[in-house]
């Protein structure tokens, strides 16, 4: 197992993918935060609430739970770039027990999305403290809970990274799985929801999850608000991260017994 | 100990039979070529060999194994088939990958780069090598973990005469260290030059396989020129020899040597305007045993 990690982190760090994909994620926590935190939610259209409430700090936040399509696209590149550029071929020579070769995928985009995470919830946190101190604005939460949130937000990033490798293991065709796993975070479980039943399912469901994870609770609460009934009762934010673990073990899985295996010709 | 046995291997692919119990050995120590026209099999046989390819049934066994069975199955088999790298990688970060992955040196890197003439090279990205150099850069993934066996698919595609005449070499010192060495091709004259031992096969079966030497023998055919030719080729097609016209003419004789073939003329009152041993080539070999040209 250590030379095939060994082998995937020299793999994850020889192109220019990687840090760029630090600056990406530096750009959406210190820039999106930044940007949001000095111009003042409430100048908006439609305002919003200012960061001196809780509200308008969960709101802030909450914007970066939207960009977990990032994370989640580069973990599937992880596997699908491999099928692109045949580099499979060799892969599965030299570690001819294909689950080895996932599982490291699985351990190094791991680690990847932790690091990506923290890259994210730091300058995000840089970001928000730096602009209420210029403000002169109170946070509307205390320091302690902002950053206990962008720490379990950039925990959800690291779950989005390995779900992502899962999914890419699954579909295997680079653009087809980039459609799915965007398209699924972005519209495919809103659609889903309006399903009879599903609302039901919304805290197993990614989504769920995801804001069981981040405590960002918009779509909970506009269902709750939407179907006028009882309150959508999210998982706790530990058992949050393992639903979304779970997911990325069952696309893996999925995976193994299938896609995996077949001939690579 | 790192002979290669392929036995009653078959594959099929919906409705297409790409291989068709097949079985051959390779033996160490020598260069065999594996011949084919398009389509005949030779890279579905070899990717069943690494278990890339299931077979659909008969089995490959290398040194006795299984491929999935070989421990440090690199050190034991290097496999070279379509070049494939990431493009925005390096030469050197596409083998210093591999060498992690199989757990050996970067110092090993550093040799193949030099052994393979890719050091000048190396910081290059993939995406903008030419063919020879792609062909270069596969060898020496193959060569990471030194094996005893080398499945080299169409190695020498591509490759300029400068190139083949270096890949030749490197083939020859490669079996000469007691290595396996099985090379697929169609660019048969120039495999023969570096060929021991064949196996040539077609719509997935056998056809062939043995010593070069022996199967030219065999197939050595000597060249008619007659203006009697059409008696001549009823007479030879009597006594069962392959003939083939080549012209109204012309005729191509197998199984006799010129001797033969000038008395048998001269013994029905035919006449013979010219007689020749024909250069035994693997080109007419190949022909021989895959076309539908020969008329029995
Ligand atoms: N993945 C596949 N799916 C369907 N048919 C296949 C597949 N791979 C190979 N075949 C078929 O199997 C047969 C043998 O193909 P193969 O590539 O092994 O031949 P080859 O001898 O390597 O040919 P070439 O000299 O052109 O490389 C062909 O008819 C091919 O179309
Ligand atoms: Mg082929």
């Amino acid at each position: 197992m250590k030379p095939l990690l060994h082998a995937e982190f020299r793999r994850l760090l020889a192109t220019r993918l990687w840090p760029t994909t630090l600056l990406v994620a530096a750009l959406l926590g210190g820039g999106l935060v930044g940007v949001l935190a000095f111009a003042g939610p409430e100048n908006f259209q439609p305002p919003m609430p200012g960061v001196h409430t809780e509200a308008g700090v969960r709101t802030v936040l909450g914007f970066l739970g939207f960009t977990s399509f990032v994370p989640a696209a580069i973990g599937t590149l992880a596997v699908t770039s491999e099928y692109r550029h045949r580099t499979i071929d060799c892969t599965f020579l030299f570690a001819p027990d294909r689950w080895r070769v996932l599982a490291a995928k699985l351990v190094t985009y791991g680690v990847a999305g932790m690091v990506y995470g923290l890259v994210l919830s730091a300058t995000a946190a840089v970001a928000l403290f730096g602009a209420a101190a210029a403000r002169g604005v109170r946070l509307g939460l205390p320091a302690g809970t902002v950053i206990e949130l962008l720490a379990r937000v950039g925990v959800a990033m690291a779950a989005y990274t390995v779900l992502g490798v899962g999914m890419g293991a699954l579909i295997r065709h680079q653009i087809a799985a980039l459609c799915v796993v965007i398209g699924y975070l972005y519209g495919g479980e809103l659609l889903l929801l309006m399903i009879p039943g599903v609302r039901e399912l919304y805290p197993w469901l990614p989504g769920g999850a995801t804001a069981a994870l981040t405590d960002f609770t918009a779509v909970a609460d506009a269902l709750a608000e939407q179907q006028s009934s009882s309150p959508v009762h999210l998982l706790p934010p530990l058992a949050g991260a393992l639903v979304m673990l779970g997911y990325a073990v069952l696309a893996s899985t999925a995976a193994m017994v299938k896609p995996m295996r077949r001939d690579v010709a | 100990m790192s002979d290669i046995e392929v036995r009653n291997l078959t594959k099929t692919y919906g409705t297409v039979t790409a291989v068709d119990d097949l079985s051959f050995a390779v033996r160490p120590g020598t260069v065999t070529a594996f011949l084919g026209p398009n389509g005949a099999g030779k890279t579905t046989t070899m990717r069943m060999m690494i278990e890339h390819v299931v077979p659909t049934s008969g089995s490959v066994t290398i040194g006795g194994r299984r491929y999935r069975e070989i421990p440090h199955p690199t050190t034991m088999v290097g496999a070279v088939f379509d070049s494939s790298f990431h493009p925005r990688h390096s030469a050197r970060d596409h083998l210093r990958i591999y060498a992690a992955m199989g757990g050996y040196p970067d110092r090993r890197v550093e040799e193949l780069l030099d052994l393979l003439g890719l050091a000048e090279s190396a910081r290059r990205r993939t995406g903008g090598f030419s063919t020879g150099m792609r062909q270069r850069l596969n060898l020496a993934t193959a060569l990471l973990g030194d094996p005893r066996v080398l499945l080299l698919d169409e190695p020498g595609n591509g490759l300029d005469p400068e190139g083949m005449a270096w890949l030749r070499s490197l083939l020859r010192d490669l079996a000469a260290d007691g290595r396996v060495v099985l090379v697929s091709s169609h660019a048969l004259s120039e495999v023969q030059q570096v060929a021991d031992e064949v196996v040539v096969i077609r719509k997935g079966r056998l056809l062939a396989a043995g010593p070069l030497r022996e199967l030219l023998g065999t197939a050595r055919a000597v060249l008619v020129r007659s203006p009697d030719a059409a008696e001549l080729g009823r007479l030879l097609r009597r006594s069962t020899h392959p003939v083939e016209a080549t012209g109204p003419q012309d005729l191509r004789v197998r199984g006799l040597d010129p001797a033969q073939v000038g008395d048998l003329a001269a013994a029905h009152g035919l006449r013979v305007h010219g007689l020749a041993s024909e250069h035994s080539s693997l080109e007419q070999l190949f022909l021989d045993l895959t076309g539908d040209r020969t008329c029995a």
